[in-house]
Formats: C-alpha cells, sequence, structure tokens
C-alpha cells in the first residue's frame, strides 16, 4: 500500500543517496585535511600567536637616582604620581576615546591626536602617557568609568620632585619627555616613548647616571586588558645617587639675598675647583617641565622677558667692568710696561687719543701708583695703561685667566664671552683695530665680554697665584650607596711670577680692607681680597644721565670678584646683580654676607 | 502504533549520537561560559530537555498530520515575521526574537520546519521543475528569506536558500532555469552589495578576503578563532585551558564560536571525533528506507539543511567563509535552534519508525 505511494523510482532514489555520500565524504574528509592544516601544520604559527595574545610585557619605570648637595641633602628625588595613559587596543571608537580624553586632561584634541600619533609605531597595548600627575578626585572620576572606557588606565609611576621648588633650578636642569627623532637614537640604551631624559644642569651632565634601568612585568592579560597572572618580573633598578659640591643652604641663603633683583653668584672652593653654590637668578620650577604637555605655558616660560631658563652664570654675557683692571694690572707688570712705583696724577678725567675720558669719581684721585688704582678703582691709572698696551697682549692675558674659553663646568650649554684682537676685529667688522678701544679695554668696557663663570675662573686663578680651577658641581655617583666615581681636581697653571700677583693682590686686599671701593665685603678677621666693578649702561657723556639712571634698566651692573683668606685662600666669590647700581654698595656687601656665612661669623 | 513498537523499532543508534553531539555540546557551552562567570549551561540543560520532549512528542505524532497542518503553520509562522518586522523590539541588532515568559524565541529557525514539509509535499507531486514549479518552489523559501533578512538576520536567511540548493540534487530542473538562476544570483548579489548590504556585512565579507585589515570587526573574530584553532595542535590545551577561549578573545564562543573552543581545548583528535560523530549521524540520517516520496524528500531537505548550516558554520569559524551568525547545529548555546532541529529530527525519527512498521 505505501509503496504505491512512491513515485521515485529505486534507481533514482539510490542515485540521489550516492550523490549525497559522496558529497558526504567530500565534506568531511575535505574539513580534515583543512583542520589538519590549520592545528597540525600551523600550529607553530598560532601557538605563537595565541600566547602573543595573553602575555604582554609590561614596563615598569625605573625611579631615577637622587641628586643631593655636598651633605646629603636632597635636591631631587621622586614621588609617585598618578599618571593617565590611553591604551590604542582598546579604543573603540577614536573620536568618542579623544572627546572623553580633552575632557578628563584639558587638552585640546589636536595636542592628544599628536600625542597618539607619537606612539604609532608602538604595539597597540602600549600606555600611551596622556596627563602627568592627576588630581585625587581625577583618578577616582576616571576609575569609576572604567568599565565604559577600558582605553583609559591610570598607572602609578615615579615622578620627579624638587623639595627646594625653585632653589638650585639652574644647577638641577630639569626633565621632559623625550620625542620621537631622540627615542629612535635612545632606544638601544633602553629608552621608551614616553620617558623624561635630562635637559640642562646635572639631570642632562649626568642623565647616564641618573637614568636607572627599567623593570620588565611579564603578564597575562584578558582581551580587555584584565592582568590575570603575573609569570615573571625584572625589578626596576634605580638610577645612582649623584652628590654635588653645593651646599644647598648657602646656596638658598645666596638666592635670598638677591631679593628681586637678577643676576649670578659663584662661590668656589679653591682647593677642588667645587662649586658651592652657582646662582642664577631669576630661577624657575623644574618640575614644571616634566608635567606639562602644553605648549602655550612653554611659550610664555621660553618669552618670559627676564629668561628664567637663561643660567645667567655660565650663559649671560656682560662686560667685566673695572674687574677687568686685575687682568690690566698683571698685563703691564707681567709686560713691564709699568712697575709697582709707577704712578699717575688723577683729575676726575683725562684727554686721551684726543678725547675726554673720565673716571667714576669726578673730583678725580690725586696721585695713584698701581696697588692704590686697584684699590680705589682709578680708571685714569688704566687709561694711561691702556696707552701702552697693545690690545693683542691684553687678550693674550685675559686668555691665561680664562676668559677666552668655557670653564668647562659640568652643567650644558655655557657660553664664552669676546675677548677682542686685532684679528677678530677685522674678521667680525672687517676694520682695523683702533687704539681709543683699547683705552676702553682698559676698564672692561668697549668690545670685551664675560660670562659670570669666567670672571670666577679669573679671580680664582689670582687667589691661587696662576693656578687655574676646574669648575665642577659633581662629587660622586653612588649606587647601593658604594661611590663609583669621584671627582679628583683638576687645575690649569699660569706661567706669571709670583711677585706680580702679590703686588696686584696687595691692590685687591686695600680695597676691602682699608676705605677702598670693596670695603662693603670687609669682615673682621678674614683677609677678603677683592674687586668692585660699576658698569654702566648709559654713558656718563649721556646728558639726561642723571635722570635715566634712576630707572632700573639703566642701572648700571653691579660686580664683585674676591677670594679668603689672602694667603692659603679656600673660596672664592663672585657676585654680579642686573642692574644693580653702584658695587660697591650692593655687590660687596652680598660677598660680605656669603663670607660670614660660610665661615662662620654670624 | 503502540508504544512497544516504538521502542522496538526507534533508530537507538543515531539517537545515542545525537544525544553524544549534544552532551559535547553542553560541555563546551560550559567551558565558553566559564571565565565570564555567565551561567551558560544550566539554561542550555534546559533547552536540552525541552528539545528532547518536543522530540518525543513528534514521535506520537502522526507524519500525515505534519504534512497537512505545514501549509496552515507556515502561513501563521510568515504572519509571526511580519508582525513582529512591525512590532519587534531590537535585541542584539535584531528583531528575530520573541520574548515568551522565562524563554525567548527565535520563529526565524521554527520556519524551517514548515517550509520543509511544504516543500516535500510539493516535490512528490511534480516530477520535473519547470518555470512555474520552480518559481512556486522558489517563492515558498523566499518570503521567509525576505522577512528574516529584514530582521536583519542574514545568516539564518542565507540557511534557508540551501532548500533551493538542495532541490537541485533531489529534482530535474530545466536548464533554462538554472541558467536564468544562475543570471539572478549574480544580479542579485551586485544589487545587495551596492544597495541592501549593511555597512558591517560589507566588512564581514572583506574582512573575509582580508582578515587583517580588520583586526577589530569580524576580521578580528575570524583572526581570533584561526589562533584558537591552530594553537590547539593535536591534543588541545586541556579542557577550561584554552586562552582563547579563557581570555575571552575569542567572540561569542558559547554560540557560533563553539567549535573553536573545542579546537583550543581538544585539538585535532577533538574536533576529528566530532567530525567523525557528525559524519555518522548524516550518514545514517541520509541512508534510510521510508515508505513515502514525501517524507523521503523532506528527510533530504531537513537533513540537507542541517548538513549545509554545520557546513558554513565550520567554514566560518576556519575563515574559509565569511562570518555569518549561525550556530553549530546541536552543539551551540541557543535554544531556537536546538528545538527546531529536534523537533524536525523528531518527525525524521518518526519516519524512520513508519517504514518498520508498515513493513509487517
Amino acid at each position: 500500500m505505501y509503496t504505491e505511494k512512491r513515485k521515485i523510482s529505486r534507481d533514482e532514489e539510490s542515485k540521489i543517496v550516492f550523490i549525497v555520500n559522496i558529497i558526504l565524504i567530500v565534506i568531511f574528509v575535505f574539513l580534515l585535511f583543512s583542520f589538519w592544516n590549520l592545528q597540525i601544520l600551523k600550529n607553530e604559527h598560532y601557538k605563537f600567536l595565541s600566547s602573543r595574545n595573553i602575555i604582554k610585557d609590561i614596563e615598569i619605570k625605573a625611579p631615577r637616582g637622587f641628586i643631593t648637595d655636598k651633605n646629603g641633602v636632597v635636591l631631587a628625588e621622586n614621588r609617585l604620581s598618578f599618571d593617565l595613559f590611553v591604551i590604542r587596543d582598546y579604543i573603540a571608537d577614536m573620536d568618542r576615546t579623544i572627546n572623553e580624553a580633552v575632557k578628563l586632561t584639558g587638552l585640546n584634541e589636536e595636542t592628544i591626536n599628536n600625542r597618539i600619533d607619537k606612539y604609532r609605531k608602538f604595539p597597540g597595548s602600549y600606555n600611551i602617557p596622556l596627563k602627568r600627575n592627576l588630581s585625587f578626585k581625577n583618578v577616582i572620576y576616571i576609575e569609576s568609568r572604567s568599565d565604559d572606557f577600558p582605553e583609559f588606565r591610570i598607572e602609578q609611576e615615579p615622578a620627579r620632585f624638587y623639595p627646594f621648588g625653585k632653589i638650585a633650578s639652574h644647577i638641577i636642569g630639569y626633565l621632559s619627555e623625550i620625542s620621537q627623532n631622540e627615542y629612535m637614537g635612545l632606544k638601544e640604551k633602553g629608552y621608551k616613548l614616553g620617558d623624561m631624559a635630562g635637559r640642562s644642569g646635572i639631570e642632562k651632565t649626568y642623565e647616564k647616571f641618573l637614568k636607572g634601568k627599567h623593570g620588565v612585568k611579564t603578564v597575562i592579560k584578558d582581551n580587555l586588558g584584565q592582568i590575570h597572572n603575573i609569570i615573571d618580573i625584572e625589578e626596576p633598578k634605580i638610577g645612582d645617587t649623584v652628590s654635588l659640591t653645593i651646599d644647598i643652604a648657602l646656596q638658598q641663603y645666596i638666592e635670598e639675598l638677591y631679593g628681586d633683583y637678577n643676576g649670578a653668584a659663584g662661590v668656589v672652593d679653591l682647593k677642588t675647583g667645587g662649586m658651592l653654590a652657582m646662582v642664577s637668578k631669576p630661577n624657575f620650577d623644574p618640575g614644571f617641565f616634566s608635567e606639562s604637555f602644553k605648549k602655550e605655558e612653554w611659550n610664555n616660560l621660553i618669552n618670559d622677558d627676564s629668561k628664567p631658563l637663561n643660567n645667567r652664570f655660565i650663559q649671560g654675557l656682560y662686560s667685566p667692568g673695572s674687574t677687568f683692571k686685575i687682568v690690566m694690572a698683571i698685563a703691564g707688570l707681567s709686560e713691564n710696561i709699568i712697575n709697582t712705583n709707577s704712578g699717575v696724577t688723577c683729575y676726575g678725567s683725562a684727554k686721551v687719543y684726543d678725547r675726554v675720558f673720565h673716571c667714576w669719581n669726578r673730583l678725580g684721585h690725586g696721585w695713584m701708583n698701581l696697588q692704590e688704582a686697584i684699590q680705589n678703582s682709578c680708571n685714569i691709572f688704566f687709561y694711561q695703561l691702556g696707552k701702552k698696551i697693545d690690545i693683542d697682549v691684553i687678550a693674550k692675558y685675559g686668555e691665561y685667566f680664562g676668559l677666552k674659553e668655557k670653564t668647562l663646568i659640568d652643567i650644558p650649554h655655557e657660553k664664552t664671552g669676546i675677548l677682542p684682537t686685532r684679528k677678530w676685529k677685522r674678521k667680525n667688522y672687517n676694520q682695523d683695530w683702533y687704539p681709543g678701544e683699547t683705552i676702553s679695554v682698559a676698564i672692561g668696557g668697549g668690545m670685551i665680554t664675560v660670562t659670570p663663570a669666567q670672571i670666577l675662573a679669573m679671580i680664582s686663578t689670582v687667589a691661587l697665584r696662576g693656578k687655574r680651577p676646574k669648575f665642577h658641581l659633581f662629587k660622586n655617583n653612588k649606587r647601593d650607596k658604594k661611590i663609583l666615581k669621584e671627582y679628583t681636581p683638576e687645575f690649569y697653571s699660569v706661567n706669571i711670577e709670583k711677585r706680580i700677583f702679590e703686588n696686584v693682590i696687595k691692590g685687591l686686599f686695600m680695597g676691602v680692607n682699608e676705605e677702598g671701593t670693596g670695603r662693603g665685603a670687609r669682615v673682621e678677621g678674614l683677609n677678603v681680597c677683592g674687586k668692585t666693578g660699576t658698569q654702566l649702561i648709559l654713558s656718563l657723556e649721556n646728558p639726561n644721565y642723571k635722570k635715566l639712571v634712576k630707572q632700573r634698566r639703566f642701572t648700571p651692573h653691579s660686580w664683585f670678584v674676591s677670594f679668603a683668606p689672602r694667603e692659603n685662600p679656600e673660596y672664592a666669590v663672585m657676585v654680579f646683580v642686573e642692574n644693580g647700581g653702584d658695587a660697591g654698595k650692593i655687590a660687596a656687601p652680598m660677598a660680605g654676607k656669603i663670607y660670614r656665612r660660610i665661615f662662620g661669623y654670624e | 502504533m503502540v508504544m512497544s513498537d516504538i521502542v522496538r523499532f526507534f533508530d537507538r543508534f543515531t539517537f545515542i549520537l545525537l544525544l553524544f553531539i549534544v552532551a559535547l555540546g553542553a560541555f563546551l557551552v560550559f567551558s565558553a561560559s566559564f571565565s565570564s562567570g555567565n551561567n551558560y549551561l544550566m539554561k542550555h540543560l534546559v533547552k536540552i530537555i525541552i528539545s528532547l520532549i518536543l522530540f518525543f512528542i513528534m514521535l506520537s505524532f502522526k507524519t500525515e498530520t505534519a504534512f497537512r497542518w505545514s501549509f496552515l503553520l507556515y502561513i501563521f509562522l510568515v504572519a509571526v515575521l511580519i508582525i513582529q518586522l512591525f512590532t519587534g523590539k531590537i535585541i542584539s541588532g535584531t528583531k528575530s526574537w520573541i520574548k515568551m515568559g522565562f524563554l525567548s524565541i527565535q520563529v526565524s529557525e521554527f520556519i524551517k520546519i514548515p517550509v520543509a514539509l511544504l516543500l516535500a509535499q510539493f516535490f512528490s507531486k511534480v516530477s520535473v521543475l519547470g518555470w512555474g514549479s520552480f518559481i512556486k518552489m522558489t517563492t515558498f523559501v523566499l518570503i521567509p528569506f525576505v522577512l528574516i533578512a529584514l530582521q536583519p538576520d542574514m545568516g539564518t536567511a542565507f540557511i534557508l536558500l540551501s532548500f533551493i540548493l538542495i532541490s537541485v540534487l533531489l529534482k530535474r530542473i530545466k536548464f533554462s532555469i538554472i541558467i536564468f538562476s544562475l543570471i539572478v544570483l549574480i544580479a542579485g548579489s551586485f544589487v545587495m552589495w551596492n544597495y541592501m548590504l549593511k555597512p558591517y556585512q560589507k566588512d564581514r565579507i572583506i574582512s573575509f578576503v582580508n582578515p587583517g585589515k580588520y583586526s577589530k570587526s569580524s576580521g578580528y573574530q575570524i583572526i581570533q578563532s584561526k589562533i584558537a584553532f591552530g594553537s590547539g595542535g593535536l591534543s588541545g590545551k586541556g579542557y577550561l585551558k584554552g586562552s582563547q577561549s579563557q581570555y575571552k578573545f575569542l567572540p561569542t564562543r558559547h554560540t557560533d564560536f563553539i567549535a573553536s573552543v573545542l579546537g583550543e581545548e581538544f585539538g585535532y583528535l577533538g574536533v576529528s571525533f566530532l567530525l567523525l560523530l557528525f559524519f555518522i549521524f548524516f550518514y545514517r540520517q541520509f541512508n534510510l528506507n521510508v515508505r513515502s516520496d514525501e517524507e523521503f524528500y523532506f528527510i533530504f531537505l531537513f537533513n540537507g539543511l542541517i548538513l549545509f548550516q554545520f557546513l558554513i558554520n565550520i567554514l566560518m569559524i576556519t575563515g574559509l567563509f565569511p562570518v555569518l551568525g549561525i550556530p553549530l547545529p546541536f552543539v551551540s548555546y541557543g535554544g531556537s535552534s536546538m528545538l527546531a532541529f529536534f523537533i524536525g529530527e523528531g518527525l525524521i525519527f518518526k519516519m524512520k519508525l513508519n517504514n518498520f512498521i508498515q513493513h509487517e
């Protein structure tokens, strides 16, 4: 009965069943082969990919080494800061992420785009820093929304901290993030994008000691970046502690002496060349650079009129003023142009080469010998000397005292002043040297310029009677409390008779201790020797001199260079105050205070 | 038909085979949901039990009744699909779900049964598919196809097309129809690509051709699935130890990508075992005697559809076919698919019984 229902013939049915069976066999054989290919032949490849999926290396940033002063007081250390990162792998919608990042960081869209772009060659799982040092409020806010925004991550990382704030900022320097181009050159040295590097000061010079070595944490992460397991951990190594020759208490004292004046000061230990203090005012906040990615803030700082980033001590170029008379005197004596008995009568002005030159003392000093001329800083004496001495000879002696070269102090970006010669003028102005120009140079004016550091080098050479110390800030570096490298002092020698130094030093001693221009630096019981320099901004011949000079910007710069004690000198002190006015009234008393502080005369 | 007959002639071997496949599926669903903390296993087991109950109800059903009611059922389900299109809430991107108490039901999965029944009846009445009958047959398939595609659920809709493919095997068809169909197919895919497919669907196809390009979308799914499979090696990483599955790199691993969990945790041996189970199952379901043409056609249509879905799923998760969201029959988590397949198989097991009982 049921067979009647069937219209398909047996043949037809077997044909269909046969074809279906063939199809079945083909399908399953094909599947077996393709799985064989995928799972057995390509197993290694996919095993690698699968472990790469879950096994991630996470950088553990090494804390930077500490910077301390000579007594071990910490000048730069690290504090944990909450930093905001973004991880490309977890960005679902770039626009949404960027909008949120703008809200969280306050940076603009372009800056954020640029930051993400900077890391494009890094794996998608890399933590891209967006903002450092988040406020606690922000941290909580971001953490509470981590489900909505898995791409944002907050990590605690060591951040540079400078306990003394702006104090010693030019010594310490600052850090900022390395750029993409720098990274190319630095990656072999263990740097990662997002790392900080020293840009100036000690932070830059001793970068290799301070850097430390990053650690790595190998972890298992799921597809949302949740860490499930730590497989391996290589602890980071903190950078070496770099100790300086600086005495931070003294440094701070000197910086505060400046009040709202700008300028530079240096105190050097003459036995080693180590700097006890190195001041440049105004100073800046070194912490600023490691935190901010904002271009405007950078520009504000860079374009500040008072140039706080400029380290005046090694970069400021100024006329040395009367401090240069020291070099002139030594040159005159060495070349036998003058001797200790030579004298000049000062009437307050003199006609040299048909031009009238003034002494600072319009009433005149009367008859002066060399030492008295130094003591009273008499211009007329040195005008006469300038008439008899060639500019190239002056330059030769300037060179002996380090005025042509860098002091090679161990922080970067040092400049040198101009020690003019005939050749120099020909080259730069295509002109002959006029003898009248020598007269200006003879009192530290005209074309000659120096840095405060060079002037300190000059007075140090005088103090040590012909030995010029190489300046430095580095004392030693320590790892695990063990000293690795200790600074060994270096000196350059100048072949000038000791007698000549003693003659000039007598004048310097008189200048401070016997009613000379430098008497403000006098310290009872300590034989300070020094020389003032008051470098006019306006010419005395300017008809409005008396009116204009009251404005701060036309007020003369003040110098005071000195050392103490007279015999077996220990320290040289250089004070330079921009627009400070009469050096005898400002720079010299500041130096006096510094000596009292150093030698404990308070 | 009496109970003792059912017990005596019931194809126990194939049924146990099927239970093996389902049990393996439950085993894998547990692993797939292990790390995410969702207990899919309990829900899955509930659905298996309901499926088995329906399966046995089908056994006591008269096959003729099923055929008789198929058209009404078809009309009813098409109507539900239409209503759904206008009123359905969108769940996971489609309107294909109907909430019924604690169960969510995908009507699109169930319409496979009346379509297969209707086509089987239809095939038993015509000897050669001419233009008229071909258009009629295609219409039966295309109405639900379009409705489901509009939900949009391209995967389930696409599977329905397998009926047309199978009909070529079962019926002699005029050559001109085949040529015409090919032209329509090519023109149709052109129109689809340009006017109908959503960007994400295009992405899926593009990413199939070039998976690396879309590492976060469907290309990402294919890559992660291949990594899961490939890293499994010969014997796998061990149950609950597959890193791709447990650390959630594998997408929709308890549903569409369930076989990737097997591949990763049990390796080539595990996959081959599943293939073997399926092969024997299909072989036994295709090589049998039935008493009528319509039963014959139904068996080939319905099992053919299961084979087709099985193949597309396996090809998809190994990157040999574009990502179409369709589950692996009897294995994947997903109640409607499981229910529909068990109901269909219930009818087929009953047809096998019919044959024996009529012989006596």
